[in-house]
Formats: C-alpha cells, structure tokens, sequence
C-alpha cells in the first residue's frame, strides 16, 4: 500500500520543476521596498538559492540595493546546529547595523534556527527597544512558499514596524489606497506591472501606496498604510489575509477585484468597480477611461490589419500555466480582446484550497459565452503532461507559461510566451504585460513569438 | 602509503577535516604557501612527517553575507548526469537550485552538442509536519516517481540540512530502493550546515558515484581513454588529446551513468582545477588503479608543458608529445605577442574558486598583465594525493612570482570593496554570482568565466586574452552606471582599508543605541 496518496492528475509529495521559492524566498519582499534591507538567519546556501532562482534566472531581475549578494546571512554551521544560533545572530544584527545604511531591517529565518528553536523574535525584540527599526519573520523554508512567506513578512511589518512608528493611525485619508497586488520578483513583471498599476490608479483619481518597487516611497509610505480609506486586492487571493488584517487593525475596507487588468475592457472594468466600491472618483474615472481608450485603441487599429488578414496562420488556442494572478488575467485578455480558444489552463502557486472554488468560478465566466477548466497542479512533470495530453486541434497552441514549457511546447510545435516564473529566456526591465500599455505589449509579443517560427 | 580515501562509509569526509580547508585568510601568496605547507601535509597523509597539529590560521568576524552551500554543488553535479535523477530530500527552498541547474544543464548540453532539454531534479518537498514525524515514504514515493517517470539508469538522493537535523536516514532508503530497482540508489551527504566551505559538495557527488557507480573489477582496459574532471565547459580537451591519440571521457556533468561506471577503465584521470578533481582523482587511482595526471594545472606555457609531458608519461605516449608541445608554442606565441600589446599596462583581478584562480593568474602573467590582488572563495592546503607535484599555489609562485594581496575571501561582497580600493584593477575575472555586480557599480566590469575552459591550454590564454579585451569595451556601461547609483554600505564601513578588521576586532561593531540614534536623527535631518 502506497502511503502518500497521488491526486487526480497522478500528483504525490514530488515537485520536479519548481515554479515557487519558500518563505525564506520573502527576503525579495523586503528588498523589494526602497529603503529596507533583509537580514537572513538560515543556512550558507538559502539566500543565494532563492536570489538567482527567483531574481537572477528569473528575467535577470537583479539585486539592486539591497538583494543578490548584500543580505546579511548567519551562513549556519554545524556548532549553531548543536548550541543554537541565537547569539551568531545576535552578533550578525549588530554588524550588520554598523555596515548597512538601511531605514528598515527584516530579520528572517530559514529551516534550520526553525527546527533547532532560536528564539529571533526575543533577539530582534531586543534592538527593537532601543528604538532599531527591525522587526523579525519566522519563514522557516519547510513553513510554506514565497506567497506564504510575502503575507508572513508583510505581516510582521505592519505589526512591528508600521504599527510602532505611524504617526497618526487614526485619519483616513480620502482617497488613498494600499494596493496589494503581485507577489514582487516572483512575478518577472512586478516591477513594470506595479508602475502600470499605479499609473492608472492615479489616472483615474486615486493616491496610491503601491509599497513596492520604483513607485513606492519606501518605508516612509509604509508608515501611511493605516490612512488609506481602504485596501484593494488585485488578483485572486494574494493580499486578502493582508486585507483582512488591516480591517481589524485599522478599521478598513477592502475591496477585492480578482481579475488583474489587462487591456482596455478589463481596465475599465477595473476603475469603474472601484470607483462605485468607494463612491468616488467616479468622473474622473470616466474621463481617464476615455482618454486612455482613445490611445490604446489609436495603436489597436493599426494592429487590426495584421490580425484581420495575416496568411500564414495564427494561433487559436491557448493555455496559461503559471500562478493564479497572472492565469486569470492572461485569460481574461486572450478570451475577450482577441478571442482565443481556452485549453487546459493550470494555476501552479499552491493556491490555498479555500479559494479553488471561487477562482474555478472566475473561469467559468471568462465571457459571457466563454468557460474554461481550471486545474491546480504544482508538480512541473504533471504540468507537462497534461500540456501534451490536451488536444489543440489542427493548429499548435500558444502556451503562457514558464521556461520549464519550452521542450514541450517544441515537441507541440506551439509557441511559448513565457509569463511565470521561472523566465529564463526573457530579460525584464520595466516591461509590463497589464493595464493599457502592457496589453499593447503582450499582443506584440505574442505574435512576434508566434510569426517569427514562420519561415 | 598514503593514508587512503575512505569509501566504506556513505558520508564523505568534510573537506577541512581531509585537508584543512580554510575559508578567511589574508597576506600574500607566498605567506599562504608557507603556512600551508603542502610537503608536509602532503607527508602526513603518508603517516610519517610532521604535518603535527600545524592548523591554518583563520579568520572569521561576525558579519558574513550569504554564500554557497554543499548541495548545490551536489545539483550542479548529480542533477546533470544525462540519464540519471537526483531526488532532493529537502523542504521545497531547496529546490530553488532547478531553475539556476537547468539553465546551466541546458547551456551545457548545446555547447556540447547535445539537445537542450530541461533537468530531472525532483524535490520531496517536506513540510511542517515531517520535521515532526519524518518523511521517509516522501522519500520513497520520490524515488518510485523518478524510475516511473524517467527510467534513469542511476539515482541520487541529496541530503539537505532539514533532514540532518531530525536525522532522517536516508542510506537504509537508498539500500531497500537498491535492491528493488536494480538500479544504482545512490546517498549524497550535502547538508549545508556539515561544511564550512560548499566545495565537500563535489567531493561528496564524487564519493557516492566512486562507491556505487564506477565499475570495479572491470574486465577490460581503455588504454587511449583519459577521465577528464569537469563541469560544463566547451569541449577543449578532446583536439588537444587526439595529438596524443588518446580520447577524453568528460565526468561528472553532462556525461551518461555508463560514462561514469567506465572511469576504471581509463588509462589516467585528469582536471582543469584541483579544487574539483582532487577526490575523486585520488580515489580513482588508490582504489581503481587509475592513475592521476599529477602535474601542475594546464594554463599557462609551464603549466600546460608541465600537464602535457605528465600525461605523455602516465599514458607511454612520450613520442608524441614534444613535437605537439613545439607546434603549439610556435602557433599561439605570436598571437599571445600581439596580445601582450594591447594589453600593456592593464591590471587585472581574479575572483574565483581556489585551485582555479592559481590557474588563471598564471595565464594573466602569461599575457603580462598586471596582478597584485586577488581573492579565492576557500583554501586547502594541501590536495588528496598529497603529492607535491600538485601544489597549484607553490607552481605559481615559483614560476609565475607571488601576488602580494592574497584574500582567502568566501564570497563576500563587504570585503571585496575594499579589496578593489586597494587593487584598484581594470577588470575582474569572476565565477560564482555576487562579486561582479559590485565591481561594475565601481566602474570595474567583470568577465564571467561560465565555460570554465576558456583559459585551458595554449589557446587558453589567447582566448582569455581576448575576453579581457572584449570586457574592458564595456567599461563604458560600468562607468556610466558607477555614476548614479548608490551603494546599501556605510561610509564607515567604506572607509576601512582591512576587509578583515572585523575579525580582529569584534567590538568596533559593538552596538551603542546613543550612538544609533544620533546617525538616524542626522540622516533624517538631511533627508528634511
């Protein structure tokens, strides 16, 4: 009798082909806001697995300030196995404080002070009194992955951070909202996505604390987070634990849209819930769509042509394999700007179980006369399979997915757009795949992708 | 005799307790050769001499940045023999290192003429409730999942620091697997707490494919076949062997099971780094009979004369190799003459794993570039032959001149800092990531030398000589970038001339709160 029990698609315990860091891999939450530096108490090999899988052969995203080969890390050695490592990372903080020019350090530990029980919050606990700005995440690798690890890290912030230091925790603010949206690096895209987002939030009226990334203020926004007359969710589950937690702490609504917006049907959508949410900026709202709408489609037309009456044939079907955010929203797009057939589409973030059914919901209406199936695999050898097992037709699909897609999609013949991590053969700057301007990006991309096989 | 590598245990020996290995040391080549005393070392293995107690100094302070760990050594190793699995016993973090393999697996694989095709690593991904109650059926459903999926004709299963600690035993897994199979179930002892240097990850792949994969007894001799140690790298050694009619069998990536199994019946092993082939090298000839090329490493014009005539000599092809060596010479010199010219007066910088970076800066002088500083991740003392004639340090000192700023520095970007403001070189030659992006913020680029051959041999140093110059072009882009970006160290920290002056001393770090908040009052008073 086998003991471990294999589920529908035939998967056990085994993950061949990752598609997700672990918690620990949350330190990129963290040097993801301007201004913070990780602290890392883990063994020698974390950090550097977690940077050059999720950032470095991810769109060759980087380390910038303060990720790749800055964090500090205790580098764990058998001695701190045996005695425990609690002073190593004691004697690790207070360097690090003395070499690192940071306005907020995240302590955060691997398997390892986990399984053998250092005490971090008592050691960060101790600087915090004398007034360090540092809080402490217990991320242990075994605890769960990056996503787990992001609502853990964001967490301990706002509670040991943001809720010692805000100035006024009190006033709501009219009009300010804390966006909590894709998870940053593991999506190659976040850096561009967040600009977009931002960009159409103020377009349409909004202040934003997007929190992360270039368009953020740093630490200093984070201390604003408890004005914000509500939180927005944008995707379907990441950032609803934060919502929730930031309604009781705060006093704040959230409001949750699941579809992140690409193109100008979906943005609209996406502005005009909101503003009806809120009951505000709703002219605003309306002029920016209008405004907007008259550009993206400028650049629309002009495409019209080529997709109208190009000879050599273009793809019809598709399917998304990645994390959920990006799995719906790529849907979403295909379906209703260009009305591509939906195949086998699969969610790969471990998507806690108590969402499947209002995300597989989501899929059932991707258009009013468009449904999909939705399976929720993580296990990159099943992935593949059920990608060959699909049956596309006469012509080869387009397959949104990652690099671990690409003999696949060679032996389907089809063409690979790849979305979710890991995206190795794409290098990501400030491209965008959402709002306006990234939807005019990913149509060029996929059918540059899919006429360059041509000839 | 010297004192034999031990393959009746499943756990290889940790690298600093076979050989001393140090990862914090700073002073000039000539002190590290003389302290590190490789003669004796080397006579102490032969369990005579007086090797005594005579430890390397080393230093250790209290800041270190992340570095590197033993399995992932294991993975770029095991997890890219082409027809074979590694099974990762680890918590799914671990498993971050199939995104970095494959794309290395996969470079490989087309550099060398093979199809690209994704890696086979597969993860058990242990959770909370394992550390509690053990995961010994993941394991096992793993190892079914990798023969039903991939019909592998081995099987390694990598240890992580998860399953150190609570003590799963993995080898009475891999024994019942055995034995079910009938295929080889092979145990890689990896945690990465065990080693303070990740380079016991080679030796502990080396170790479980020399216990459970190389053929013993095997019934015929390839006399022309020579084991070539390696990772990835292009395919350099084959034209140069076929001078001496002899045919190379690269190990351990990128090769099949059966490549690995046949390693006995080679006619000599040999290695572009010491640092890589030193165990498996040795154990090969102690316990298989295959001799090792013990020669100093092969770049530079004394170096690859040296290797060649070794290799003659071990494989009775001694007729052919003094013409090879003289058409070679006459070849490349005038190519290295012109080199030499544009060259003249650059200074460079090497960043790299030990043995490796002894080799590189012999062909820098080659090349007469300039050479005052470097570093190297981790040190030994002494290799697993103990024979003298591999001494990489002492061949470069005594061939090439010592360098007098010598940095035992195992990846850490804090110190490299001031190691370049000391150096102040034109350009760094790196391997391993986290070096390089600090130099270019400093106006210094860096060449990344992925394809670890690039210096082997006589066409080694054109090669590399032309990759500098390629890689002093991009100075532009460093000294753009230097001019707008803003570095996360302290002005303090800075300011320090001696990288290692935390580990003398501790409490200049010594966390004073009035202190810490006069410095953040300042900084908030000019951010206002």
């Amino acid at each position: 009798m086998p003991k471990i029990k294999k589920d529908k698609n035939g998967q056990t315990n085994s993950i061949n082909q990752v598609r997700y860091g672990c918690a620990l891999g949350a330190m990129h939450s963290v040097s993801a806001i301007p201004g913070a530096i990780p602290i890392t108490h883990c063994g020698p090999g974390c950090v550097d697995k977690q940077y050059m899988s999720l950032s470095f052969y991810n769109g060759y995203q980087g380390g910038g300030y303060s990720g790749g080969a800055v964090p500090p890390s205790s580098n764990l050695q058998e001695k701190d196995v045996v005695f425990g490592g609690a002073k190593h990372l004691d004697q690790l903080i207070e360097a690090s404080l003395k070499i690192l020019e940071g306005d907020l350090f995240v302590v955060l530990n691997g398997c390892i002070p986990e399984i053998v029980g250092d005490d971090i919050g008592a050691v960060v606990a101790r600087y915090q009194e004398k007034g360090v700005p540092i809080v402490s995440a217990e991320t242990g690798g075994f605890k769960g992955n990056n996503f787990t690890g992001h609502e853990i890290v964001t967490e301990a912030i706002i509670e040991q951070y943001v809720d010692k230091y805000a100035q006024d925790k009190e006033t709501k603010k009219k009009g300010l909202i804390n966006v909590w949206s894709e998870l940053p690096f593991q999506n190659t895209f976040w850096r561009g996505d967040l600009t977009e987002l931002k960009r159409i939030l103020e377009g349409a009226g909004w202040e934003v604390n997007i929190l992360f990334g270039y368009g953020s203020k740093g630490v200093k926004e984070w201390l604003t987070i408890p004005n914000a007359e509500f939180n927005l969710v944008v995707g379907p589950w990441l950032g609803l634990k934060t919502a929730k937690l930031l309604e009781r702490k705060y006093d704040q609504p959230y409001l949750h849209l699941p579809v992140l917006p690409i193109g100008a049907k979906q943005v609209a959508e996406f502005l005009r819930a909101i503003a009806e949410f809120a009951k505000e900026n709703e002219v605003q709202t309306e002029r920016f769509i209008k405004q907007e709408e008259k550009e993206y489609y400028y650049y629309l037309e002009y495409f019209t042509d080529f997709y109208a009456e190009y000879w050599w044939g273009l793809p019809a079907v598709y399917s998304v394999v990645s994390d959920a955010a990006y799995n719906l929203a790529i849907n979403k797009f295909v379906v209703n700007q260009l009305g591509l057939i939906p195949g086998k589409q699969i969610i790969t973030d471990h998507t806690p179980e108590k969402y499947h059914e209002a995300i597989r919901a989501e899929y059932q209406k991707l258009a009013e006369d468009v449904g999909a199936e939705v399976e929720f695999v993580e296990d990159g050898y099943i992935v593949n399979q059920l990608l060959k097992q699909e049956d596309y037709g006469h012509k080869p699909p387009v397959i949104f997915g990652t690099s671990w897609e690409r003999d696949t999609v060679k032996e389907l013949n089809g063409h690979i757009v790849e979305v979710s991590y890991p995206v190795s053969y794409d290098v990501v700057l400030n491209k965008t795949y959402i709002g306006y301007r990234g939807a005019l990006t990913l149509l060029e991309t996929i059918f540059t992708t899919a006429i360059s096989q041509s000839a | 005799m010297p004192k034999k590598i031990n393959l009746d245990i499943a756990s290889v020996e940790q690298r600093e307790q076979r050989l001393g290995t140090i990862i914090a040391w700073d002073g000039t080549t000539e002190e590290l050769h003389k302290q590190s005393s490789y003669e004796l070392r080397g006579q102490r293995e032969r369990g005579a001499g007086c090797g005594g107690n005579c430890r390397l100094c080393e230093l250790s302070g209290p800041f270190t940045q992340g570095s590197v760990c033993s399995e992932q050594m294991v993975e770029c190793q095991a997890g890219n023999v082409r027809d074979a699995v590694l099974i990762q016993h680890a918590p799914i973090g671990c498993g971050g290192g199939q995104t970095v393999y494959n794309n290395i697996y996969r470079n490989g694989l087309v550099m060398r003429g093979y199809k690209a095709e994704n890696l086979r690593i597969i993860n058990t991904n242990l959770i909370e409730s394992d550390m509690v109650f053990g995961a010994a059926d993941k394991l096992r459903q793993s190892i079914d999942d990798a023969f039903e999926r991939y019909q592998p004709q081995a099987i390694f299963v990598a240890s992580s620091c998860a399953t150190g600690i609570i003590g799963e035993d993995i080898e009475s897994i891999t024994d019942e697997k055995e034995a079910e199979l009938g295929i080889p179930v092979v145990p890689l002892a990896c945690e990465g707490f065990r080693s303070k240097h990740w380079s016991t990850g080679f030796d502990a792949t080396q170790h479980g494919i020399l216990r459970q994969i190389v053929r013993r007894n095997p019934t015929k001799k390839q006399e022309d076949l020579v084991n070539v140690i390696n990772l990835w790298g292009s395919d350099v050694f084959s034209p140069m062997l076929a001078h001496l009619n002899l045919r190379v069998n690269y190990v351990v990536d990128l090769a099949s099971v059966e490549e690995l199994a046949q390693m006995s019946e080679a006619a000599a092993t040999v290695g572009f780094c010491y640092t890589l082939s030193s165990y498996m090298a040795a154990a090969l000839e102690q316990h298989f009979g295959v001799p090792e090329v013990k020669a100093p490493m092969p770049y530079g014009f004394a170096g690859t004369d040296a290797w060649l005539r070794e290799l003659a000599k071990v494989t009775h092809r001694e007729h052919l190799v003094e013409k090879f060596i003289a058409e070679e010479h006459a070849r490349v010199k005038p190519k290295i003459e012109e080199l030499k010219k544009k060259l003249k007066g650059v200074k460079g910088f090497v960043a790299t794993g030990s043995a490796y970076a002894h080799g590189l800066i012999q062909v820098l002088r080659e090349l007469d570039v300039e050479v005052d500083g470097s570093l190297t991740f981790h040190h030994d003392p002494v290799y697993d032959s103990g024979d003298q004639r591999e001494d990489s340090l002492g061949h470069l000192n005594e061939h090439y001149g010592q360098v007098k700023n010598f940095h035992v520095s195992n990846r850490q970007q804090y110190q490299l800092y001031a190691f370049l403001q000391e150096n102040k070189p034109d350009f760094l030659l790196i391997r391993h990531n986290g070096l390089a992006p600090l130099a270019s913020r400093l106006g210094i680029p860096a060449a990344p030398l992925g394809d670890e051959h690039i210096a082997v041999g006589y066409d080694g140093i054109v090669n590399l000589g032309e990759t500098i110059l390629e890689i002093l072009a991009h100075k532009k882009f460093h000294d753009d970038i230097k001019k707008h970006v803003k570095l996360p160290y302290k002005k303090w920290w800075l300011e320090q001339k001696d990288a290692y002056i935390l580990a003398k001393h501790p409490e200049l770090v010594k966390f004073d709160a009035d202190e810490y908040r006069a410095e953040q009052e300042r900084k908030e008073a000019a951010h206002a």
